[in-house]
């Protein structure tokens, strides 16, 4: 950043005197920006640099936030290394992401193909798979509440219809955590398809041509020349995505709420329940430490193999 | 324009927030002092301007004669002002309560449920009415039904007044009894009645069912089976609060009628905790509810429908759940406003003006013997038999910090044996375990 003061210098001035000048402005401009950005910084301190802290704080105590807590040190943290629930909501939560993320991808990938195309209506289809995402998570959870309801839900007529016996679905412990990745699949593909249409669409048309007339299959323009060029696309969505559905929760608390028989107890949802119904603060915080931590190396990692693989256009 | 000048104004703003902030932080250290049990309550007479602040969750006509009773209450010019807010919906009053607190700016009236007593009873900031009451003896404390006392009572202190009473009663669908020509339930049927009933009224062709079961595990899955507990004359926990009392054979009794009704009869609707059950209730589909009072007014008017207390197997027990008004200590002229306030809205008139306004219960004894008691149970027939049913509220949940625990526990049992996924007894006795793991390694 150059310093505009700089133009003001004034011819007999000697240097000495004029870089110290320089200096001064520096150091106020400097300070006036510092000003301009706090009120943001100051928002950002309270907001979220307070609460981090303080809930790092919380983790080393037993606190159920009403009456004080007590210095416990790592207490919480040896007591969640033994604790089977949350080992079943760990596996629950890893069980969830490695269905969620690969069908939302692929599916979203199937549907961005599929819309990239100079069609009738073409707009309509692509409002029409976007929609969901518009739509609010309780809304989304009436609508599957509804047709998944096992007594009087349309999807258990239809398959009565076809000869096939009423599920459970929300309501039994073996198929709750699956309706539950139908049911976000739905609502996060409408986004999956538009990142993925933008990045279709910004593949060079030459790159395709050349490879037509070097007599290359739709297939094989679409293996080798398209999917490569989708990586950087792909590589972000796969983040994005796991690090929502590892902190999966407002769709579980309008819909199961952990049930039946902690069949979609998620991490998140555990630490919910741990604050706010058995009033275990600190050991809900420590929760969401090592949640955190857990985000974070997957994101590393995540980083790491992509590099291996994804192809950036310079 | 000087840069400078302008970047003092913005530190001085900056400094101006932050003592804001911190001031906001550290809030009212003027009421320092705790309020703890015993220690001679001496509050100022009330006054001194200013206004006390209600938290409720009340909605359309509770709201509406909430606002017009505090209206009428400030019209008396008793020296401050009411202001009662709507905090959002009850189920959250606890977690928006707690934030309050940790911000220092708690209401001075909150309404809360009765299962957060105990909790509540933990916070320093949270007024141990008892001295208060002693002090009061007009406000006569033994008037409030039983169940009600003991729900507000935790270790010795009384650290809320009852806002709202209610309790499970049993509501039948007349015209589905007449269709299947089953008597209608009296006062005194069995549990074999009942279950037998709930038999005959199932049609899984036609998806009707005799019975609902709220089956999401939480406390309304549980206060259900302690309504069935105490009605086989067990309890949750020995007298002391200190071991499982659940595995006996009356445990083990009331899941098996749970067992039977759901597993073998299939003749239970299992609501997933939507509250579907009263949709399912008006479309003709569901021949009897446990539910109370807040229900009554949701059911269609073409249904015609009785209430009768619940089944006995050695009694008929029932069981309350009583939600209160908490005092939060913010400075002893608040307190003293807010204790005025509570002694003349519980008054046994007022009170009973209110419950005709709203369809509430009455909480006091003596409410049912004023002369308007006749024009409220003419405007609420079936209230007699909820009135009447408080008389079978004999026990309450046990009020301790790890209740919020054990409930999630026995709620899991009730679930699997609803489902179908364990026996009676494995059920029982794993609760039981996990119940005294959970006593054994306190708060």
């Amino acid at each position: 950043m150059g310093a505009p003061g700089a133009g003001l210098d004034v011819v007999g001035e000697s240097s000495a005197r004029r870089a110290s000048r320089r200096e001064r402005l520096l150091a106020s401009e400097n300070l006036a920006g510092w000003a301009f950005t706090s009120p943001a910084m100051l928002l950002v301190a309270v907001f979220g640099l307070a609460p981090i802290i303080w809930s790092v704080v919380l983790s080393f105590q037993r606190n159920n936030l009403l009456s004080g807590g007590t210095w416990i040190g790592f207490k919480n943290y040896e007591r969640l290394m033994q604790d089977p629930l949350f080992a079943h909501s760990v596996r629950l939560t890893v069980l969830y992401t490695a269905l969620f993320v690969p069908i939302s991808i692929a599916l979203a990938l199937l549907c961005a193909i599929a819309l990239n195309r100079k069609l009738r209506f073409i707009r309509l289809y692509r409002t029409a798979i976007f929609l969901p995402v518009v739509a609010s998570t309780v809304a989304e959870a009436i609508l599957f509440n509804w047709l998944l309801d096992p007594y009087f839900g349309i999807v258990n007529y239809a398959l009565v219809k076809l000869g096939i016996p009423a599920q459970g679905f929300f309501q039994s412990p073996s198929q709750a955590l699956y309706a539950i990745v139908a049911m976000t699949v739905w609502g996060w593909l409408g986004f999956c398809v538009i990142i993925y249409l933008a990045a279709l669409q910004g593949i060079p048309k030459e790159l395709v041509e050349a490879a037509a007339i070097d007599g290359a299959t739709r297939w094989r323009i679409f293996r080798r020349v398209e999917l490569p060029l989708l990586g950087p696309t792909t590589l972000f969505l796969v983040i994005y995505l796991s690090i929502n559905s590892l902190q999966l929760f407002d769709e579980i608390y309008v819909t199961t709420r952990g049930g039946p028989l902690n069949a979609t107890l998620v991490v998140v949802y555990y630490l919910y329940q741990q604050a706010f119904q058995f009033f275990e603060a600190g050991y809900a915080t420590a929760i969401a430490y090592v949640l955190f931590l857990g985000i974070l190396i997957l994101t590393i990692a995540q980083l790491l193999i992509g590099r291996r693989f994804v192809h950036y256009r310079s | 324009m000087s840069a400078r000048r302008s970047l003092i104004l913005v530190v001085a703003v900056l400094v101006a927030a932050a003592a804001g902030l911190l001031s906001a932080c550290g809030g009212s250290d003027e009421s320092a002092q705790p309020a703890g049990s015993g220690s001679p309550v001496a509050l100022p007479s009330p006054g001194g301007g200013g206004s006390v602040v209600l938290w409720h969750g009340y909605t359309d006509v509770e709201r509406a004669a909430t606002d017009v009773f505090v209206a009428r209450y400030n019209a008396t010019d008793p020296g401050f002002k009411v202001d009662a807010v709507f905090a959002g919906n009850n189920d959250y009053a606890l977690q928006k309560l707690l934030t309050a607190l940790a911000g220092g700016k708690a209401p001075d009236i909150a309404y809360q449920y009765g299962s957060s007593m105990a909790n509540l009873a933990t916070s320093p900031k949270v007024v141990d009415l008892s001295p208060i009451m002693a002090q009061t003896p007009s406000f006569d404390w033994n008037d409030f039904f039983p169940a009600e006392r003991l729900a507000t009572t935790v270790n010795g202190k009384v650290i809320g007044v009852p806002a709202l009473v209610d309790n499970l009663a049993l509501v039948y669908n007349k015209k589905l009894f007449d269709q299947a020509s089953v008597a209608y339930p009296t006062k005194d049927w069995t549990w074999t009645d009942f279950r037998d009933a709930a038999k005959k009224l199932t049609d899984s062709g036609a998806k009707q069912f005799g019975w609902a079961y709220v089956n999401d595990g939480s406390e309304d899955t549980v206060w259900r089976f302690l309504a069935l507990l105490w009605q086989a004359n067990g309890d949750l926990l020995n007298a002391d609060n200190t071991k499982s009392a659940l595995d006996s054979p009356a445990g083990i009794k009331a899941m098996q009628l749970l067992y039977d009704m759901s597993v073998t009869d299939k003749s239970v609707y299992l609501d997933k905790g939507d509250g579907s059950y009263l949709n399912v209730f008006n479309s003709g589909k569901i021949a009897m509810l446990w539910t109370g009072p807040w229900d009554i007014s949701s059911i269609n008017a073409d249904v015609q429908y009785g209430v009768e207390i619940l089944p006995a197997d050695v009694s008929h027990a029932t069981i309350a759940g009583p939600d209160n008004y908490v005092v939060l200590d913010n400075g002893p002229q608040q307190v003293a406003n807010a204790w005025a306030f509570i002694q003349w809205f519980c008054s046994p008139e007022v009170h009973l003006a209110y419950a005709t306004a709203t369809g509430h219960l009455p909480i006091r004894k003596s409410e049912t013997e004023l002369p308007a008691y006749k024009a409220y149970l003419a405007k609420y027939p079936a209230d007699e038999v909820f009135v009447a049913n408080l008389d079978n509220v004999t026990k309450a949940r046990p009020n301790i910090p790890t209740y919020p625990k054990i409930s999630a526990a026995l709620g899991q049992a009730v679930q699997s044996v609803l489902l179908g996924r364990a026996q009676p007894e494995q059920a029982i006795q794993a609760a039981s375990q996990q119940i005294d793991s959970i006593l054994a390694a306190g708060q």
